[in-house]
């Protein structure tokens, strides 16, 4: 026995869901729309009945509320390869799907009726589908059948959003269901099987019935000497024609699809609408299309736009055979169809997001060791950080008097080596490359080919044709592009290894720093911008000596895998020296009282190394290197704005704070901290040169003022000029 | 009598394409139409064609989210975005027209500490320039918005927001129809359907367009298309540092308003807002890969929803209607380029990106003023062209790729 869907089973006892309208049964007029299990706008002319089943009308003169009910069970996904999908489960579909299948073809079908419905077919080409309980991605390798039919075309005349009005072929269906449907007038094409009154004539309008207004009582037509008849009835019957379901087939043109049956009919055309509602789902009459159309409104997308025709939950489905009727007659071509757009069949948001999930954000090896100590985690340059450990002001201190540690694997770390190593290099950076002396390191500045600094880091010298590259947190995946991708279009020999994941990192720093390592057994440690490899605490390390704190560092690369062992023999052996970690909130503070930037936080899209005041880092002299020419080219241009270092007294301003020169804007702060250490407040921002005066050059301005206090520009930081702590 | 049909504006397109015009802007969008709208009303400049290879806001001006804002991160976008937002606010009571103008407030949410920062930030910039836009807290913005998870599904957690009371929404065609009618009103020819094929030149000197229905000679032409400014360009052998991306929305169907405010998350890339008509708009960003294509995608509409239910859970149940693509010119500093172009007697206004809609009347007002006098406006002089070879370019965090 065929289930009852739910219009079925309601109509049979009498039950109606909405005011009425001539109803299809075929999933196109929104006629059955009503509020199903939660979900408004389901049309329950497709949803099969069963008991337990909510079932709301929307409600009256009223949209349905915004809003979900309590949990819902996620909608599962499936990826379905095959070689045909053929959409659509009537006469032509079942024919097509049976050949293909004769032809030795893996065949999916989808049939609407067992509640499997195309939605879309996108480039791939891919045919999602919802079905009654999951979400279908179907890959097709040899074609698509759209075999979806045609709709019966809706009626234009006043009372046509009466009940009891039905099309030929739902009047078919609901007799054969047993549904009571009293006197049928037939209009247009009768109905197969079902004992109706054939009238003829033009559709004048639909009268409501005495016992009933909201119920049809007559149909009234139109003879051709322009008498009209009126034809009591209980059910009128509406055969005025087929347009075809021919969304898909549209929405897939260029792609390997071809539509079988009737949706390759030539639309019929109905008369000219007169009266009544075109459209109604958003309520258009024909008056609306007149009053459009004398002022302008005559291409079918401008009036669709201007009255919201089309636009409702039929999406044309029901008007668009009217609206082109009417702009025939107004004396235009008759016009295509809009656009047709996913999605085909309404679905809901939690249904269509089946399969979807967040973005994993990476974790280093020792996340669980930072959550373990109570660490606050972040998200930062796409990596979950260690944000604190519960207090900054001790993380602080650790690093300036004692030693503590810092989990910097985040960092981009890059192997490259083979014969054109150095050629690369020196292409690549602005500072010379083959000068490097094995087991040293040189800070380094990324420069994109409009000179604007896109990336820094270190390079580091481990032989003849082999290098260690580090580039920060957020920018390793686009470093290494861009290294390949010079390296391939120099046709250099090179082998590029990213060793991001693969190695963890471990930063040691603070004055005891050297002294933890001895203890862990490193017995040389090297000196300042140099490295070596030793095993600390028994893992085997690479150890390289920079400064981002401000005070002795070494950085400890291994493999990922030890990180932990690593991570937990410094604690341990550092204990009595009051080793702890320290997250990038006090990071940022340390290498904010050395002045040090950080690209993408104190940089912008368009900075020059000249800009950054990073002259330093680049040398011109070099012949070529990526950027160069535009260096060289802007440096002629005078100077508009630089980072510089600020200090005030009193509290560090909102990094974002506006910088002022008087009453007027001079520029912003891009980092900006408290330094415990020198007791008031240092900041990085962006100034404006302001003009000199008296044919002097344009100069940065010295006292400022940000948060209405009074700040003052320093052309030298004050914690440590010379840098003699990193050194030591 | 169905209120959202248009009844007020009446459309009188010219009988016939004249071989001349004083000026010829290319392309019937928001940002053309308003430009001959400003020249006509402002400046008493008529003999104005607008050529428009569909129908009149067919391209992104029919097709973006309809967000105003001013919330930028640069001085003189944030001077220039307040000033249309205000033009806007007053563009109902300037036109006579319904323009469906509604000020909505539109929050900003930071899901991390690198989140609140830049939102601090932008609180701070607009601040100095004029837009309102404050820094509150979570309980604020449950306030704001109480269907917000503050939670983000216990994977993207609320830790504060930029507030923008004045963002605000229009109904994007009637923004055009409201222009169009008025520069019609006042002879300005808008024609349809005509595509521009070449262009006339005289030496260096542009003198007229080539279009699909015969040459028109022209004292200036502007180009104000969108999506395929660099092909246009490219006749003139005009290069412009544009790239084309597409930028994806869906719609729901039409439920009872009870989303007041714009909400959008850097975090997780999406943006939803409740338009008068009832249906919820959600978007998302530009697709990275380059591309002139309109093609909806599934990959796109799978990942914005599930991404803007995490944020607003009510949308589970609600139904898709209808998903769509615009192609967006975006410049290479995430800001518009407007004025001079090199090639005498050639304006642009292009790289609109994802900010076009709310440009609109700025945007047209200043380009009218430019034509009019010869001489680029100050609110536009740092969007001119040349600032790409002058190193003078307008990096604009504050203009995201979204919305």
């Amino acid at each position: 026995m065929v289930t009852d869907s739910v219009l079925t089973h309601l109509l049979r006892r009498g039950e109606y869901l909405t005011d009425g309208g001539a109803l299809c049964l075929g999933g196109d007029c929104p006629h059955c729309l009503a509020t199903v299990d939660g979900v408004a706008y389901v049309r329950t002319c497709q949803t099969p009945f069963r008991q337990r089943l909510s079932v709301q009308a929307h409600p009256a003169g009223d949209l349905p509320r915004l809003e979900s009910r309590g949990e819902r069970a996620p909608v599962p996904a499936r990826t379905i390869h095959c070689d045909v999908v053929v959409i659509g489960q009537g006469p032509a579909g079942r024919r097509a799907a049976e050949e293909a299948r004769t032809d030795g073809k893996h065949v999916v079908t989808l049939d609407s009726g067992d509640g499997q419905d195309a939605i879309g077919i996108y480039p791939g080409p891919l045919v999602v589908a919802r079905t009654n309980d999951s979400m279908w991605q179907l890959y097709p390798r040899d074609e698509i059948i759209v075999a979806t039919g045609a709709a019966e075309i809706q009626p234009v005349a006043p009372g046509n959003d009466l009940r009891g009005l039905v099309t030929a072929r739902a009047t078919t269906v609901l007799a054969a269901a047993g549904v009571t449907l009293g006197r049928v007038v037939a209009v247009g094409t009768p109905p197969e099987g079902v004992v109706a009154t054939s009238v003829s004539g033009e559709l004048v309008r639909f009268e409501p019935a005495a016992a009933d207004p909201r119920r049809v009582g007559a149909v009234v037509l139109r003879d051709s000497l322009g008498t009209e008849h009126s034809h009591p009835c209980d059910t009128v019957s509406l055969g005025l024609g087929l347009t075809p379901r021919d969304a898909l087939l549209r929405m897939a043109r260029g792609m390997n699809v071809r539509g079988v049956g009737d949706v390759l009919l030539p639309p019929d055309v109905p008369p000219c609408p007169l009266d009544g509602t075109v459209c109604p789902c958003s309520g258009v009459t024909v008056e609306d299309l007149r009053s459009v159309h004398a002022r302008g409104f005559c291409e079918l997308d401008l009036v669709k736009r201007a009255t919201l025709a089309g636009t409702g939950p039929c999406q044309g489905a029901a008007c668009v055979p009217h609206i082109r009727a009417f702009l025939a007659a107004q004396g235009a071509d008759l016009p295509t169809p809009f656009t047709a757009r996913p999605v085909t069949r309404q679905l809901t948001l939690g249904e269509v997001a089946a399969g979807a999930h967040h973005v994993a954000t990476p974790r280093t090896a020792l996340d669980a060791e930072h959550r373990a100590l109570g660490a606050h985690m972040e998200r930062l340059g796409g990596w979950w950080r260690p944000w604190h450990y519960g207090d900054v002001e001790a993380e602080y201190t650790a690093v300036r008097t004692g030693v503590s540690i810092c989990d910097v694997s985040t960092l981009g770390k890059m192997q490259v080596s083979g014969p054109d190593a150095v050629a690369l290099l020196e292409h690549l950076y602005p500072v010379p490359i083959s000068s490097l002396a094995t087991g040293r390191s040189r800070y380094v500045l990324m420069l994109d080919e409009r000179g604007y600094v896109a990336d820094d880091g270190l390079v580091c010298r481990d032989g003849d044709t082999r290098f260690t590259l580090t580039f920060t947190s957020g920018g390793s995946t686009f470093a290494e592009l861009w290294v390949r991708d010079w390296a391939e279009s120099l046709k250099l020999d090179v082998r590029v290894m990213n060793q991001t994941m693969s190695l963890g990192a471990i930063n040691v720093t603070g004055p005891r720093a050297k002294e933890l390592l001895v203890r862990a057994g490193v017995t040389d440690p090297p000196g300042f911008l140099r490295h070596g490899t030793a095993t600390v605490a028994g893992v085997p390390c690479r150890l390289f000596r920079l400064s981002f704190t401000g005070e002795v560092s070494f950085e400890l690369h291994h493999a990922a895998a030890d990180s932990v062992t690593l991570w937990q023999g410094l604690m341990r052996l550092g204990a009595d020296l009051g080793v702890r970690p320290h997250g990038l909130e006090a990071l940022m503070k340390l290498r904010l009282e050395m002045g040090h930037i950080i690209v993408g936080q104190d940089t912008d899209f368009d900075s020059t190394p000249r800009r950054l005041n990073h002259e330093w880092a680049v040398r011109l002299e070099k012949p070529s290197f990526v950027g160069r020419a535009a260096i060289l080219r802007t440096n002629k241009l005078p100077l508009d704005r630089q980072l510089c270092m600020f200090e005030m007294d009193g509290n560090a301003p909102a990094e974002g704070a506006t910088i002022w020169l008087g009453a007027e804007y001079v520029g912003d702060v891009t980092s900006s901290t408290w330094s415990p250490t020198l007791g008031r407040s240092v900041m990085l921002g962006w100034v404006r040169l302001q003009p000199g005066g008296n044919d002097e050059p344009d100069e940065l301005p010295t006292k400022v003022s940000i948060d209405g206090q009074h700040a003052r520009r320093v052309t030298r930081r004050s914690f440590d000029p010379e840098g003699i702590r990193a050194r030591a | 009598m169905n209120e959202a049909v248009e009844r007020l504006v009446d459309l009188r397109w010219p009988s016939q394409v004249k071989s001349a015009y004083d000026v010829v802007i290319i392309g019937g969008g928001g940002h053309g139409l308003a430009t001959a709208y400003y020249l006509a009303t402002r400046h008493g400049i008529t003999n104005v064609a607008v050529i428009e290879k569909g129908y009149i806001g067919s391209g992104n001006s029919g097709r973006n989210t309809t967000i105003i804002r001013a919330n930028y991160g640069i001085p003189e976008a944030v001077r220039f975005y307040q000033h249309s937002l205000e033009m806007y606010g007053r563009l109902e009571q300037e036109t006579g027209r319904d323009v469906m103008h509604a000020t909505k407030g539109l929050l900003w949410i930071a899901h991390s500490e690198a989140g609140v920062r830049q939102e601090r930030a932008r609180a701070e910039i607009n601040t100095a320039f004029g837009s309102k836009t404050e820094y509150v807290d979570p309980k604020t913005i449950q306030d704001i918005c109480p269907q917000l998870d503050m939670t983000g599904q216990g994977v993207w957690p609320i830790y504060g927001a930029s507030y923008h009371p004045s963002g605000a929404s229009a109904r994007h065609d009637r923004v055009v129809w409201a222009y169009a009618e008025g520069a019609m009103r006042l002879g300005v020819h808008v024609h349809q359907r005509t595509a521009v094929t070449g262009f006339l030149r005289d030496g260096d000197r542009v003198v007229g367009v080539e279009t699909t229905a015969g040459s028109i000679a022209a004292g200036v032409v502007v180009s104000a298309v969108g999506g395929h400014v660099t092909t246009l360009a490219s006749m003139v052998g005009l290069r412009l540092p544009i790239r084309t991306h597409q930028l994806q929305a869906f719609v729901t169907n039409r439920y009872a308003q009870a989303f007041g405010p714009i909400v959008a998350s850097s975090g997780l890339g999406v943006y939803a807002s409740q338009p008068a008509k009832g249906e919820m708009l959600i978007g998302a960003e530009i697709d990275r890969a380059p591309a002139y294509a309109y093609d909806a995608g599934h990959s796109f509409l799978r990942s914005c929803a599930f991404r803007s239910i995490a944020l607003l859970p009510f949308l589970r149940d609600l139904r898709v209607l209808r998903q769509w693509t615009g192609v967006c010119d975006m410049s290479a500093d995430y800001s518009p380029i407007m004025g001079f172009t090199g090639v005498p007697n050639l304006l642009v206004t292009t790289g609109w990106g994802t900010w076009g809609f709310k440009a609109i009347p700025a945007g047209g007002e200043q380009m009218a003023e430019l034509i009019a006098t010869g001489r680029t406006p100050a609110l536009i002089a740092p969007f001119a062209l040349d600032r790409f070879a002058n190193d003078r370019t307008m990096a604009d965090r504050g203009s995201a790729g979204t919305h």
